[in-house]
């Protein structure tokens, strides 16, 4: 399998996601409990980047770091060249609505709202654009995404797999430069979840956004340019989808 | 404007969503029907109440003498009349209050109290006999003879009558408590010799009788009178709602009272006609059966226990009449009176009204229906603010009542008089007395002032005789001997006073009218300020105030109302408080999703905002539109006073409420108003929910 993105390199382009020695520890009552134990890595644009790892390994903590919905207890979170860490909470919900998108596990849709309000959320929060422009940028994602007919429905009527491709163009309707996705496929069976993959594949390619996802399913995994392998808070490697599967057969024999 | 619209639109959606708002809803649309209704049902009251107070006695302003010690009470306060200072004459207040441009008229005014006796039917009785040996005295005719013959007769059964009645108590009482005096008249007027003796000295005789007799008859009731002396023409003229019943109004410039109807038939009405009278309302208006509302039962029985009103007033004469007229009626073979009017008097549904109609057609006819009727005299005594009793004898005229409040106690227990004779018994010379006084002056040589001058320097401007007049100079020297007191009562029930007398003299206080009611407290400000300048400081009340305790309880309905929705508010703003709180609790995930996708904290609390608000004016104006729904049917059908004390309250027997624009915005305004404030905590802590709680899953 051939990959057309820019292959991640370490000259000259500018990581859209820097993490440096990133360490974060919750404090449940009175215990500490390390999360991410001095984590390195960078992301470039246009990776499509998948963060591997068993459950409890770090993979949401790492993620809600490079969203900007949390922040590191110490070390370095740059997005988008700005260190997190030196941002107010109104510039980091600025930061978020412009240049991230996301996709969650459980979907999150607003119930109340049709699918087309749903996608054009995002946009109303940013106020750039006319009523007519929205609706046009709004019309072009549902339609790619195959859901142009249903513009008017909630999304109570959608299947599991619908759902999340709204919420797939509600993170995209922006153009945000990244896209952080947690488990978008674990609440869907392999086919969908395969759809949603290929469908975030293919934006990838055609729009050049980021894309960074967690997932621990390897089928899910092979489509990443690279894998990052968590395990206890610390990145084992940056590796190939291959290489992970190898890997993730190893430890599963090793059990 | 996207936002907002997205706002909207995701507030219109919600409401539904969850039973938390239904709930929120219902006691919004409850809180919005009572304002709506509750406040033009007080406000139809206030108008209602003010009309039959400015349109009764009251006019939209009342004067009276800065120097009172009491404020003006016009419909009696506890504890007696208001202690008013006089103001010394009327003519000088009137000049200066009318030479304001919102005045319209000026009413002379003085209330005053007194405790009266209708009179017991032995007393009344012997009045007559008197009255037909007085006529019969220069020469007498075969029908005299038969009426006195009669009268006597009637006397006579009255007299066994009262005998019984007292053996039958003494038998009751453990100790023999009559004065034997009392017993030993009794004994002497049952005597044949008396009555034989009766035409020597008929005069005499009428003297044992009333002295000695009537006093042991105790069926005379006390009356307290409340009456207002006024300018009866203007009076009539001003307070167009009042209109006179049964005879005519008091000729101008002539003394002479008006009872109200009320009043009249209340106190002065045969007892029993009268307690069938409220029977057939309570059936015929009020839809009330004799069988269940005891009330109605009461008021039977008592016709059949109190039948020795009736019994006394008929001489045996007409004690026949009457039992004939039963017997057939009733169809009964039983010969003894009482019996047969207990058996008459006993009703129930089915004959009530045939024997009404019987009652006023057969035995009516022979009974005094009322203890005073129009076109006699009343004496009334009062006492003057230096403690001499004063009485007058005032001629009835007629009976009046105020349109809408006929059934009312308040308005019925104003009886109307000319101001001379409200002077008199206040205490003040009148300018009859200062005649007499001149004629005796004149007559003992110490005539200081001619007849013609002293007519000349009463009505003068600046007449030293009537600055005189004050209080206290009552003039227990001049009184007359029965004789001419009785010719100058007569001379004084025809003479004529000028407008002059009336509004010369003092008064108590006066109602104010005005062109322009809108602007009533600019012209109280106004109108005590050119009353200080011209040197006659008065105390320059609304109606209000004037009608003291009665106008105070409009302000106790108010106060009643507004504790109401005061108390359903807070039980509001805590329901919605909680209820938010549990909602954003529900909707923590799409909070933070929102949080997340890049909403900021202000969005949040918008959201939360806009969501109550939304649900506020929705449900706040379905509360609204029923309420004007409610008030509508209201205004139609009427709200029926329950209590003929309300007919007052209410300007008649039913209030009708209307709506007014301003009921509806203030309850919109208030119901909004207490929803956002009850989101505010909720709405904080929305704006609290972190963007992390988007990354939590259902399962």
């Amino acid at each position: 399998m051939t990959h057309l993105t820019a292959v991640p390199s370490a000259d000259g382009a500018r990581p859209i996601v820097s993490l440096t020695d990133v360490i974060k520890t919750y404090t449940l009552g009175k215990v500490e409990v390390p999360a991410l134990r001095g984590v390195t890595l960078k992301v470039y644009p246009g990776e499509f980047i998948s963060i591997a790892g068993p459950s409890g390994s770090g993979k949401t903590t790492a993620l809600n770091l490079i969203g900007c919905v949390d922040t590191a207890s110490s070390g370095v979170v740059m997005v988008d060249g700005q260190d997190t860490k030196q941002l107010t909470e109104r510039q980091l919900t600025h930061l978020r609505l412009h240049t991230i998108g996301f996709i969650f596990q459980s979907f999150n849709l607003v119930s109340v709202l049709s699918v087309f309000q749903n996608v054009e959320f995002p946009l109303l929060l940013q106020r750039k654009l006319s009523a007519d422009e929205r609706r046009q940028r709004v019309m072009t994602l549902l339609e790619q995404v195959g859901l142009d007919k249903h513009a008017k429905h909630r999304p109570n009527e959608l299947s599991g797999g619908q759902r999340q491709r709204v919420a797939v163009a509600r993170a995209l309707v922006t153009r945000p430069k990244l896209v952080l996705a947690d488990e978008p496929t674990a609440n869907l069976d392999s086919v969908t979840g395969q759809n949603i993959i290929d469908l975030m594949k293919e934006l990838n390619r055609k729009e050049g956004t980021t894309f960074i996802f967690s997932t621990h399913d390897a089928k899910v995994m092979n489509h990443a340019n690279a894998v990052v392998r968590l395990a206890d808070g610390k990145i084992l490697g940056r590796i190939t989808p291959a290489e992970a599967q190898m890997a993730m057969a190893a430890s599963a024999e090793g059990h | 404007m996207g936002q907002l619209t997205l706002l909207l639109q995701v507030a219109f959606r919600n409401l539904f969503a969850s039973w938390v708002n239904v709930i929120i809803g219902a006691i919004v649309l409850f809180g919005t029907l009572l304002v709506v209704v509750g406040g033009a049902v007080v406000e139809s009251l206030d108008e209602s109440l003010s009309r039959s107070i400015i349109g009764s006695v009251a006019g939209h302003i009342q004067v009276y003498s800065e120097k009172s010690k009491d404020s003006l009470a016009l419909f009696g306060k506890m504890g007696g009349e208001a202690n008013l200072s006089a103001i010394e004459k009327f003519s000088d207040i009137k000049k200066v209050l009318l030479q304001h441009p919102n005045v319209k008229t000026v009413v002379p005014m003085g209330s005053n109290s007194t405790l009266m006796t209708s009179g017991n039917t032995v007393d009344l009785t012997l009045a007559r006999l008197r009255d037909l040996y007085k006529q019969a005295a220069p020469g007498e005719t075969p029908d005299l003879r038969a009426q006195i013959d009669s009268v006597k007769a009637h006397v006579r059964q009255m007299i066994a009558f009262l005998d019984e009645d007292l053996k039958k108590r003494n038998a009751l009482a453990s100790e023999n408590t009559l004065d034997p005096t009392d017993l030993q008249a009794l004994a002497r007027a049952q005597s044949p010799e008396f009555w034989d003796g009766f035409e020597k000295d008929p005069l005499a005789s009428l003297e044992f009788l009333e002295n000695r007799i009537a006093p042991l008859v105790a069926d005379g009731d006390l009356i307290g009178m409340r009456y207002v002396g006024t300018d009866l023409v203007s009076f009539q003229k001003t307070f167009d709602r009042m209109r006179i019943v049964d005879g005519t109004p008091v000729p101008e410039g002539q003394r002479g009272m008006l009872l109200s109807k009320f009043f009249y038939e209340e106190f002065f009405k045969l007892k029993t006609a009268r307690r069938l009278d409220l029977i057939k309302e309570a059936r015929d208006v009020n839809h009330k059966k004799i069988a269940e509302d005891p009330e109605i039962q009461r008021r039977l029985k008592e016709n059949q226990t109190q039948t020795r009103e009736l019994l006394l007033q008929l001489d045996p004469l007409k004690t026949q009449q009457a039992t004939a007229r039963l017997r057939k009626v009733l169809g009964s073979n039983e010969t003894g009176l009482e019996k047969l009017l207990v058996s008459f008097f006993t009703m129930d549904d089915t004959n009530f009204d045939t024997r009404y109609q019987q009652f006023y057609e057969e035995l009516v006819p022979l009974l005094d229906l009322y203890r005073i009727r129009l076109g006699d005299e009343l004496s009334i005594t009062s006492f003057t603010r230096t403690g001499y009793a004063k009485s007058a004898n005032v001629k009835v005229y007629g009976t009046y009542e105020f349109t809408g409040m006929e059934k009312s106690q308040v308005a019925g227990a104003l009886n109307l008089m000319d101001l001379i004779t409200f002077r008199e018994l206040y205490g003040y010379m009148t300018v009859d007395q200062k005649d007499e006084l001149e004629k005796l002056q004149a007559a003992s040589g110490v005539a200081e002032v001619k007849r013609e001058d002293a007519e000349a320097s009463l009505f003068s401007e600046d007449s030293s005789l009537v600055a005189e007049s004050s209080e206290g100079i009552i003039d227990e020297d001049v009184q007359l001997d029965g004789a001419s007191q009785a010719r100058r009562q007569e001379e004084l029930a025809r003479r004529k006073y000028t407008q002059q007398d009336t509004e010369d003299g003092m008064v108590l206080h006066a109602a104010v009218i005005l062109k322009n009611p809108d602007t009533l407290e600019q012209t109280i400000a106004e109108l005590q300020e050119s009353t200080k300048k011209a040197g006659l400081p008065l105390k320059v009340v609304s109606w209000h105030q004037a009608s003291d305790i009665i106008g105070q309880i409009i302000l106790v309905a108010k106060l009643v109302l507004y504790a109401a929705v005061f108390i359903i508010f807070v039980v509001a703003v805590v329901i919605i408080n909680n209820s938010v709180m549990m909602a954003t609790l529900q909707r923590v995930r799409e909070i933070g999703t929102m949080r997340a996708i890049g909403a900021q904290r202000g969005f949040v609390l918008g959201m939360v905002l806009v969501e109550t608000t939304v649900l506020g004016l929705v449900f706040g104006a379905v509360g609204a539109l029923l309420g004007t729904l409610a008030v509508k049917k209201l205004g139609t059908m009427g709200i029926p006073a329950l209590h003929e004390s309300m007919h007052f309250f209410f300007s008649g027997p039913r209030l009708f409420p209307s709506l007014h624009a301003s009921n509806i915005v203030t309850a919109l305004v208030i119901v909004v108003g207490v929803s956002a404030f009850s989101t505010f905590y909720p709405a904080f802590l929305a704006t609290r929910v972190s963007p992390l709680q988007a990354m939590q899953t259902d399962e």
